[in-house]
């Protein structure tokens, strides 16, 4: 497990994806992520697919479930460092019908700002 | 005698750390049909859904066995995934788009829409006590695939 999976800056909570996202791995970072969610305000999430190879429809969950909790704050999911690996599962999912798709984490902490 | 015809089984324990295991085994087999990336992503992805299907649905996170058959038949690749599970009450149901049995997981409900759109050919078999027998079929080397191009 990574040290640094997660960061939580003011109300925005930044994910660091593992490289394969699957059902084994979206239960870690679950784990990693989920006592930030308690008691706190966290208005936006960014996942971060810099290292992300994989994903299949767990991790598709995964961002649909932060998606729900970040809407009754009114804010948005925004998933960025995407490679080209990753560009078809996210075009298939239709995740980007709900998710902003952003270059980098400064991009989208810049969007989150305005 | 054509040397690519050939199958292989692998057969494990249904726990979520084995998913990575069995999509990277069946990708390793189908590898002598010189897949593209795109189509070895595909046949992972497919196999990952399957396998993520029987852990938490067919034996509910219980430990019981999965099996693995893969045969290839000159650029196709056969993929059966068998478990011995509660298996599936309304296969129609399940095969919808954006449905799962278990939203409190934060299921997405694309397991079996992933398996259709990344194989050629996908056929579910199931009863309800027995276990389910996910088929799954693709041709490799058959399109030329832009995404392929992009890859490189």
């Amino acid at each position: 497990m990574e040290k640094d999976l997660h960061e939580l800056m003011g109300e925005t909570l930044i994910i660091h994806l593992p490289e394969e996202l699957d059902h084994h791995t979206v239960g870690e970072v679950r784990n990693a992520t989920d006592d930030l969610f308690i008691g706190k305000r966290v208005r936006n999430v960014i996942f971060d697919y810099g290292k992300t190879s994989f994903m299949d429809s767990s991790g598709i969950g995964l961002i649909m479930g932060r998606y729900r909790e970040v809407r009754y704050l009114k804010g948005n999911v925004y998933l960025v460092n995407i490679g080209k690996k990753m560009e078809r599962i996210l075009e298939i999912s239709g995740l980007y019908r709900v998710a902003i798709r952003a270059e980098d984490i400064s991009t989208a902490m810049e969007m989150i700002k305005e | 005698m054509n040397n690519k015809n050939s199958n292989m089984t692998v057969e494990f324990d249904s726990i979520s750390k084995n998913e990575s295991f069995a999509r990277v085994v069946v990708a390793a087999f189908v590898a002598r049909l010189d897949p593209t990336l795109v189509e070895i992503s595909d046949i992972k992805t497919a196999v990952s859904e399957a396998v993520t299907n029987s852990i938490i649905h067919g034996y509910e996170n219980q430990i019981g066995r999965i099996k693995i058959d893969v045969s290839i038949d000159g650029d196709e690749v056969t993929i059966v995934v068998t478990d011995n599970g509660i298996g599936i009450d309304n296969i129609e149901k399940a095969m919808e788009p954006m449905y799962t049995s278990k939203p409190e997981l934060e299921r997405s409900g694309m397991g079996f829409a992933f398996m259709e759109a990344f194989m050629d050919e996908l056929s579910v078999e199931s009863n309800p006590g027995e276990g389910t027998i996910i088929t799954m079929r693709k041709v490799i080397g058959k399109e030329d695939d832009n995404w392929d191009k992009e890859l490189d």
